[in-house]
């Protein structure tokens, strides 16, 4: 589970999180919908210690994020923005890396790898070096590495930026099978039909404010407009 | 300290497989020393050789003045006899670098007691040998004249003395061994010099270069500690300074046996335990090294900018060295607290065979460690602010 209460954040004069709160259960698929400069990112490196809110608090697997830092980072995966692969590793490598930092020892690494590579089919070039990698197998890595010390918790930040069809789906496939096994997965998104096919919740947010949060269905519902993208422009406060 | 080693190994081997980084780590290393064997050999050549080569000087008229021609044969020349119409023209188009045109009535003015004008022929815009000619043959002539005069003055029942009240006595201490000396004194930059280049690229590729590829923002999701980290990668620049600095000694011991120094009765054996002395002492400017190119590459924001920065750092270290060497200043306490001042000395003494004050060591170890341990501060400083991201 993943929480947030009340989060504040400013660079310089610019507020780019205003006393933002949401939350993402266990066993579901949770999107943090917005535009660009809507104060995603922002919300989610707060969430993943990297930035420190001004005022605030937020919550992993119950740990407190800003005192509690390694038990939160224990109890998460996160996939940033960029996959940043290290391009002269091979995939195994780049993945046990990440393992090895989460204090996993070697015999148990080599069976979590394992596992990983069967789950997500990575066993034509896990010991082939990144560099020449498809976008679909980088991201495969990227979520091996992030998922490799078995997080409750995922988050990913449009994590479907920049990848091609087939990608996009076996991304999909991936997170239901992660809900399935119970896990909370907090992505943000501006793409609509990803969202439409994906989550469960909905969290809008617009000009550093959460606008609305609640299941698919509430936010056509609440919005009074036919189309789901017509619902989320309108909620986000976008066409102001 | 967990995970410290395995950001220390994981660096090591992310960069020792870039065939970039690789090069320009440990090329100077490599051919540094072979680089200053050529240099040592060429200093040593041209010094043996300027003190013993015979002045070459061709002369023109020689028939009228057979006793000065004598004279000049007796000393270290090589003449050659020629028959010049227009000695001037003969320099100008470079078919004789220098003449000494001796006048027909040389033997006539000569025996009247008379002034006798010789002429020396010689183009000074030209560099080389022939400059070197020429003030030789011209001092050869002039101490050919004085001794005449002499006699003369001597004949007449006057003391020679007279018509010299002062003379200058001309005393050149350099020697063959003192210019090797200045060659070898170049050493301590070249080896600290090889220290820094050893981590320069690592340290960009684990700071700015791993914040430009996008890697920086996940490995900070990692549960390490910021201290950790940057000590991982600081370890991990220093061990390619350690690297560095072995090939260089191994390649330098290698080297050293084709220096030319046994012409000028030096012997100069780099064993083992000297290595080992030299690479001992250095050990802490290693890690100095490492977190001074790692806490600047951490501020610069792309692998270029890092790039830019460094360059201009590891022209620090040097300053020190040529303030001192310029003063000529001895090694002493003080001094060693100076890093890579302390080292230079240090090494130099080490080289030269001079006895190495235990105290200067124990100083200049325990100063650059402290340094470093201030330099990683900073570093970890610069990754606990959130604008190491942004």
């Amino acid at each position: 589970m993943i929480q947030a209460e009340g989060l504040v954040k400013s660079f310089g004069a610019v507020q780019a999180v205003q006393d933002v709160s949401f939350k993402a259960d266990d066993g579901r698929v949770t999107a943090l919908l917005g535009p660009n400069g809507a104060g995603k990112s922002t919300c989610l490196r707060i969430l993943s210690t990297i930035l420190t809110a001004d005022a605030g608090k937020a919550y992993v697997g119950g740990h407190e994020v800003g005192t509690d830092r390694n038990a939160v980072l224990k109890s998460m995966g996160v996939l940033p923005h960029a996959t940043g692969l290290y391009t002269r590793l091979t995939a195994r490598e780049n993945i046990a890396y990440f393992g090895e930092l989460h204090g996993i020892g070697k015999a148990a690494l080599t069976n979590r790898i394992d596992d990983l590579v069967q789950e997500l089919e990575m066993s034509a070039f896990i010991d082939r070096k990144v560099e020449g990698f498809s976008q679909g197998q980088r991201i495969k890595v990227a979520l091996a590495r992030a998922i490799v010390h078995n997080p409750q918790n995922l988050m990913l930040d449009e994590p479907t930026n920049g990848l091609d069809v087939m990608a996009t789906r076996a991304l999909r496939e991936i997170i239901l099978s992660l809900k399935r096994q119970g896990r909370c997965v907090l992505f943000s998104s501006h793409i609509m039909q990803e969202v439409a096919n994906l989550c469960d919740d909905v969290i809008v947010i617009g000009g550093g404010q959460v606008r609305f949060q609640g299941t698919l269905d509430e936010l056509v519902r609440s919005s009074g407009e036919e189309d789901l993208e017509d619902a989320f422009i309108r909620m986000a406060g976008i066409e102001e | 300290m967990s995970g410290f080693k395995t950001v220390l190994l994981k660096e090591c081997r992310d960069n020792f497989r870039d065939r970039r980084t690789i090069l320009s780590s440990f090329s100077l290393a490599v051919l540094g020393p072979l680089l200053f064997i050529g240099l040592m050999s060429f200093v040593l050549n041209t010094a043996l050789g300027e003190s013993s080569e015979p002045a070459e000087v061709s002369i023109t008229g020689a028939e009228y003045a057979p006793d000065l021609i004598d004279y000049l044969a007796s000393r270290n020349t090589e003449i050659t006899l020629i028959d010049s119409e227009d000695p001037r023209t003969d320099v100008v188009e470079r078919r004789h670098d220098l003449i000494l045109a001796i006048p027909e009535d040389y033997q006539a003015r000569f025996t009247e007691g008379l002034m006798v004008p010789v002429t020396l022929w010689h183009d000074s815009s030209q560099i080389g040998s022939s400059r070197r000619n020429f003030s030789a043959v011209r001092a050869m002539v002039g101490s050919y004249a004085r001794t005449i005069g002499v006699l003369r003055l001597q004949l007449r029942g006057v003391d020679p003395t007279i018509a010299n009240p002062i003379v200058v006595q001309e005393m050149d201490t350099a020697s063959p061994a003192a210019r090797a000396l200045t060659v070898l004194a170049t050493l301590p930059y070249l080896l600290i010099l090889v220290v820094f280049m050893g981590g320069f690229y690592l340290a960009i590729d684990a700071t700015a270069g791993e914040r430009e590829h996008g890697s920086l923002e996940p490995l900070l999701c990692q549960p390490i500690s910021r201290a950790a980290l940057v000590l991982g990668k600081t370890c991990a620049a220093a061990v390619f300074s350690a690297v560095s600095l072995a090939l260089f000694l191994v390649s330098f011991a290698i080297a050293i046996p084709f220096a030319p120094l046994h012409k000028i009765g030096m012997s100069l054996e780099v064993d083992v335990a000297m290595s080992a002395a030299i690479f001992f002492v250095s050990t802490p400017l290693m890690v100095l090294g490492a977190a001074v190119l790692t806490s600047v590459a951490s501020y610069a924001k792309s692998y270029k900018e890092a790039q830019t920065y460094l360059t201009m750092v590891i022209l620090v270290p040097t300053l020190p060295l040529i303030v001192t060497q310029m003063m000529n200043i001895e090694p002493s306490a003080v001094l060693m607290t100076v890093p890579s001042l302390s080292q230079s000395m240090l090494i130099n003494q080490l080289i030269t065979g001079e006895t190495v004050d235990y105290l200067h060591v124990f100083i200049s170890m325990a100063m650059t460690s402290l340094t470093a341990a201030a330099m990683i501060r900073l570093t970890v400083w610069l990754y606990n602010r959130e604008r190491i991201l942004i």
